[in-house]
């Protein structure tokens, strides 16, 4: 009797382990690179899309942009990336993906958790159940950058590696806005990523392990 | 000249009110200006109703020319029109019109909460000109747009070696 649970104990600590975000770097690439990143509304669309128009499109193919419901803007201005970026690999390899909010703007606290239940839910969908399905990653790296909502993200993608699922790198960017303070979402999700920058160095001495590499945007 | 005011996507009545008062507009008068296009977002003021409408309300003031609306999907021609952009302090605008080079005062709303707006205005002092509103009028009359330093181009090579490197490309 104690035997199974002993064993069950040590399989979930196991697992946890496994799960611990790690500073090293992936090996070397010999193929090209899924991507998704979150387009958060408004600023942090526009600061997401411009980061993400910096990296070279033939090596990070196909691209996921993942906005929330709602939000038309961001999907629009991800269009507009895609079009710009006019990509030499053929047709446009990119998809839109929409995810229910975690929390609305002026939604009262109380009504939050089954919200981001049922955002936590679809993020669980996509990034967990289709990477059981196809036995591949979601994505090979996410991009995030704020607000809270992204958080969700991160959580679904802890479950891919408890599962030991493939699961994407998650890059954290804060906001070119926080000069002396992280933003909510960083404070959250500053534990939980596998890389933290930030783009100010005043926010270095802020989170343990956070990176400065200048001005990104 | 010509001079653009943005207050971003809410409303800043303390901006709308401080463009539209005659020490501002005197003092954007001197320094040779004769037009000012002022996005009024959903602050409130004399003409609130008609721009939340959709009408452009033009008007004659201390001998300026001021055009007033609520919003546009994109700034960017009005950015590129104006000689001087006064903008509430948003990372956005401020991004957007220091990459333009074109010279901006901003003016951080004091009513924000958690206000990270300020702080990112005087971290960003040698690229642009903050006020507040009581000294808007005085910073518009004495600001030399000349004394400012250029703004860094966009470079997306730092990102791209953060991304490629954690991927295994290099």
């Amino acid at each position: 009797m104690l035997l199974p649970i002993l064993a069950l104990a040590v399989f979930i600590i196991y697992r946890i382990f496994c799960t611990l975000p790690s500073r090293k770097r992936a090996v070397k690439a010999t193929k090209i690179k899924s991507l998704a990143v979150f387009l958060g509304s408004g600023g942090h669309t526009s600061e997401a899309l411009t980061l993400i128009s910096a990296l070279d499109f033939n090596r990070y193919t196909p691209r996921t942009y993942i906005v929330s419901e709602g939000d038309s803007f961001s999907a629009k201005k991800a269009r507009e990336l895609e079009l710009s970026k006019g990509t030499s690999t053929g047709p446009a390899q990119y998809t839109i993906l929409t995810i229910p909010r975690a929390r609305n703007v002026h939604q009262p606290l109380v009504t939050t958790p089954p919200t981001a239940l049922y955002s936590l839910l679809a993020c669980i969908y996509y990034i967990t159940f289709s990477s059981f399905h196809t036995r591949s990653s979601f994505a090979d790296v996410l991009i995030l950058n704020g607000p809270g909502t992204c958080f969700v993200l991160c959580i679904a993608v802890y479950l891919n590696r408890f599962l030991g699922l493939s699961a994407p790198r998650v890059m954290y960017i804060e906001s070119f806005a926080r000069v002396k303070s992280l933003s909510l979402s960083g404070k959250l999700l500053y534990p939980f990523v596998d890389r933290f920058i930030v783009q100010w160095p005043q926010l270095k001495e802020k989170a343990k392990g956070a990176e400065f590499l200048g001005l990104l945007v | 000249m010509r001079a653009f005011v943005t207050v971003g996507t809410f409303q800043f009545d303390a901006l709308v009110a401080a463009v539209l008062d005659e020490r501002v507009l005197v003092a954007l008068r001197d320094r040779g200006y004769t037009e000012l296009v002022v996005q009024c977002g959903k602050s409130a003021f004399e003409h609130a109703a008609a721009v939340a409408g959709g009408e452009t309300v033009y008007i004659e003031r201390d001998g300026m020319r001021v055009e007033l609306w609520q919003s546009r999907p994109s700034l960017d021609a009005e950015f590129r029109r104006a000689d001087l952009v006064i903008g509430h302090a948003g990372a956005g605008t401020i991004l957007e019109v220091l990459r333009l080079g074109k010279p901006l005062i901003v003016v951080p709303n004091p009513t924000l909460l958690h206000n990270h707006q300020t702080e990112l205005a005087a971290a960003l002092g040698p690229y642009l000109k903050t006020a507040a509103i009581h000294d808007l009028a005085d910073t518009i009359a004495s600001f030399d747009p000349a004394s400012l330093q250029k703004f860094p181009p966009f470079d997306g090579s730092r990102f791209r070696a953060l991304v490629d490197a954690e991927m295994g490309f290099v």
